[in-house]
């Protein structure tokens, strides 16, 4: 952490993963949980900013956007166990959009289903979550892994 | 289009609640959620709503800005609503077809229901009234005493403060991309989620590549300032306690208080002693 | 006329606090074939209304009539409209993101809907016309070329839909002087190739009163003169009160004027610059021998 470019690389993660939130809000939110800045998820493949970038960019897009402390938290602890996951699988990229289908799946369908109080049974929650999570992480962040291949240039740390 | 979206929550005030210190004001929203959790009925309810008014009420929020939080989830409300009331057993109240509507479904219909608008408007207040960058000067500081356990706090709100300062720039080169793209025939709005999400590259791409950049050339310019990073340095608008942010430390004490009491039941209790007090005397 | 603006008016966030009048009431004709300059000074509007004429934008009232069909009305798909006038952004090169040159100078014609063939040959005869050499660069990434070779390739991106219209938003910002000169006639290549109508918003009056013929000179949101380049550059004062410099050698004559110096006030280019002062000095040399 003591390289400057590392914490900047992170920031600017953190600050696009709010951007795409917000600006992409109709795909977000509501009961279809297909958050786009999702895609981002593959960064760690790229740069092992992106773990505390995506685990800010989540802390952050919740303080602008009204979803509530709950979200806050809960999604950034997802999103931050969900991104080491990924840094640790980027030998295969295939795996790598896999943690945070899981990890927000577990976290935040616990999260609706005990906390808000959703009257569908637990898997059923974790489940629904999964779902928006494939479409973003593999739909979205898989083709977006491939294509920022041939970019590798800009996420050098040194 | 992108242009029109006014960024975050905050409502600009200088109420007592406004002023009141930033971590005094998470440590509260802490609380009030964990409160949330702890009341067993109605009543409790009651506590919350109070502490709610008075506090929409002295920060002069308006009542539709609170309500805007409610839009994203009102579908969730709603549908958290209908199937408590449909699905839960009990003792059959109305028949509708093969529908039945118990007096269980319906009480925990309302009282989960509750529960969902308390959290979401309670928990919206904490952004209503708190500037970002005061959340991310508040969160360092509550953070700061596990720096001893290697928690890197100063650098994580640092990483805070440059991605909020660079929100809008970002915003501003997405509308860009967007826009450039869409005279070239691109179209964000039409198709399946499939293809919608496929439509997505072309924004993403260089919106990615431009982003990287600003942080390759702001990196440069720090680092041509001597930014070290760590704890040693200094702000110009320190963060300090104030008699009031005490006086709201009470007031937070005293809400968790009645409401653990309440739930207990001891509240009931000490009032129906009360009562029969009066009337044996 | 090809492009006809009748009364448009737009307004920035509408209902907010700080909604703002981006374009009142302005209108214009463009014919086919004219190479049109659009100038101002920043916040006048000039983006604003380039974004009106391909339909990103839609205005608060007025209309856009483009060979008679109103781009305004709800019935016109935003497909048929792109197909035939392209836009082309400040620093188009930011909007690369194929993986190959090919590709992405491709991106707009298949957004077309045009078969592979077609395609194939659309691209090839856009970086073609852009000055660079297909076999060269066409498989290359575009993140390998330089500034100037990028900033092509995205002009040929949108090209390559073979517009009749095309309009360019500052197409030289932050060029060299080598590629500033080879852009422009680039340029010049696609107005006469195909007699595209060209809008270019510029900065450069230099530029500007070199290559077109028509003039729409923005202040605040308003039109407030349409021209040929002599007719506007002439006016020196009105120009340089709205905020706007003159090309290089107007400036000077007006400067020159300003001082007493009786010089001609269609000075336009240098040549015509050289010419002046070369009368003006034998009239002197005449008066001194005299």
């Amino acid at each position: 952490m003591r390289n400057i470019k590392y914490l900047l690389q992170a920031a600017i993660i953190a600050s696009a993963y709010s951007v795409l939130t917000i600006a992409l809000m109709p795909f977000s939110y509501g009961i279809m949980q297909v958050r786009v800045s999702e895609a981002l998820t593959i960064l760690p493949y790229y740069t092992p900013a992106a773990i505390p970038g995506l685990f800010v960019g989540c802390l952050v897009s919740n303080m602008i956007s009204p979803y509530g402390i709950l979200d806050m938290i809960l999604g950034s602890i997802a999103t931050l166990i969900a991104a080491i996951g990924s840094y640790l699988l980027r030998k295969r990229p295939i795996l790598v959009p896999l943690p945070p289908v899981i990890t927000n799946g577990i976290i935040i369908g616990g999260m609706l289903y005990y906390a808000y109080g959703i009257p569908m049974p637990l898997y059923a929650c974790m489940l629904w979550v999964a779902l928006g999570q494939l479409i973003a992480c593999y739909g979205i962040g898989y083709p977006l892994l491939q294509y920022l291949k041939r970019y590798k240039k800009i996420f050098e740390l040194h | 289009m992108i242009r029109d979206i006014t960024l975050g929550q905050y409502y600009p005030g200088d109420s007592w609640f406004h002023r009141l210190d930033a971590r005094v004001k998470i440590i509260w929203t802490f609380i009030y959620i964990v409160s949330l959790f702890l009341i067993r009925d109605f009543w409790g309810y009651v506590i919350v709503l109070v502490t709610l008014a008075l506090i929409i009420g002295i920060s002069r929020v308006p009542l539709n800005f609170i309500l805007k939080g409610l839009k994203p989830i009102f579908l969730i409300i709603i549908f958290t609503f209908v199937i408590n009331m449909f699905m839960t057993k009990g003792t059959p109240l109305i028949e509708i077809g093969f529908l039945t509507i118990t007096k269980e479904g319906l009480r925990n219909a309302f009282f989960m229901g509750t529960r969902l608008v308390l959290l979401i408007i309670g928990s919206s207040i904490l952004t209503l009234i708190t500037k970002p960058i005061q959340l991310t000067d508040g969160i360092e500081k509550l953070l700061s005493p596990l720096q001893k356990f290697g928690l890197p706090s100063h650098e994580l709100a640092m990483m805070m403060t440059i991605a909020l300062r660079f929100i809008p720039t970002l915003l501003e080169e997405t509308d860009k991309i967007m826009k450039a793209q869409m005279a070239r025939g691109a179209d964000f709005e039409s198709g399946n989620i499939m293809r919608r999400a496929k439509s997505l590259i072309p924004l993403l791409v260089p919106l990615f590549i431009s982003a990287f950049r600003i942080a390759q050339d702001l990196a440069m310019a720090m680092e041509a300032r001597c930014y070290r990073g760590g704890s040693h340095r200094t702000r110009m608008n320190g963060m300090r306690l104030r008699k009031r942010d005490g006086v709201a430390a009470l007031l937070i004490i005293l809400y968790l208080t009645l409401i653990i009491v309440q739930a207990q039941g001891i509240l009931s209790l000490l009032m129906m002693s009360v009562i029969q007090l009066i009337q044996a005397a | 006329m090809q492009i006809q603006v009748k009364n448009l008016y737009h307004i920035y966030s509408e209902g907010m606090p700080y909604e703002s009048v981006s374009l009142e009431d302005v209108s214009f004709e463009i014919e086919k074939g004219e190479f049109v300059g659009v100038i101002g000074h920043t916040g006048s509007g000039k983006s604003t209304l380039i974004q009106h004429l391909n339909g990103l934008l839609k205005p608060k009232s007025g209309q856009i009539l483009i060979d008679g069909i109103d781009i305004t009305s709800g019935e016109v798909k935003m497909s048929d409209i792109r197909r035939r006038i392209g836009l082309v952004f400040q620093y188009p090169e930011y909007q690369l993101f194929e993986e190959t040159v090919h590709k992405d100078v491709a991106f707009g014609p298949m957004n077309l809907g045009l078969s592979q063939e077609e395609i194939d040959i659309r691209v090839k005869k856009a970086i073609e016309l852009v000055g660079l050499n297909y076999d060269e660069i066409g498989q290359r990434s575009p993140f390998e070329l330089s500034g100037g070779q990028k900033r092509r390739i995205a002009i040929a991106g949108v090209i390559a839909m073979e517009p009749e219209i095309l309009i360019l938003d500052e197409p030289i910002a932050g060029l060299d002087p080598k590629s500033h000169a080879d852009i422009l006639e680039m340029i010049k290549v696609i107005h006469s190739v195909n007699n595209t109508t060209i809008i270019i918003v510029s900065h450069n009056m230099g530029d500007i009163a070199r290559l077109t013929n028509k003039i729409l000179v923005l202040d605040s949101g308003k039109l407030v003169m349409v021209g040929t380049p002599a007719e506007v550059f002439s006016q020196a004062d009105y120009i340089e009160s709205l905020g706007l410099g003159l090309p290089p050698s107007a400036h000077l004559m007006n400067e020159l004027r300003k001082r007493g110096v009786p010089v001609s006030r269609d000075i336009l280019n240098i040549d015509e610059a050289e010419e002046e002062l070369y009368r003006l000095l034998k009239q002197i040399e005449g008066k001194i021998d005299a």
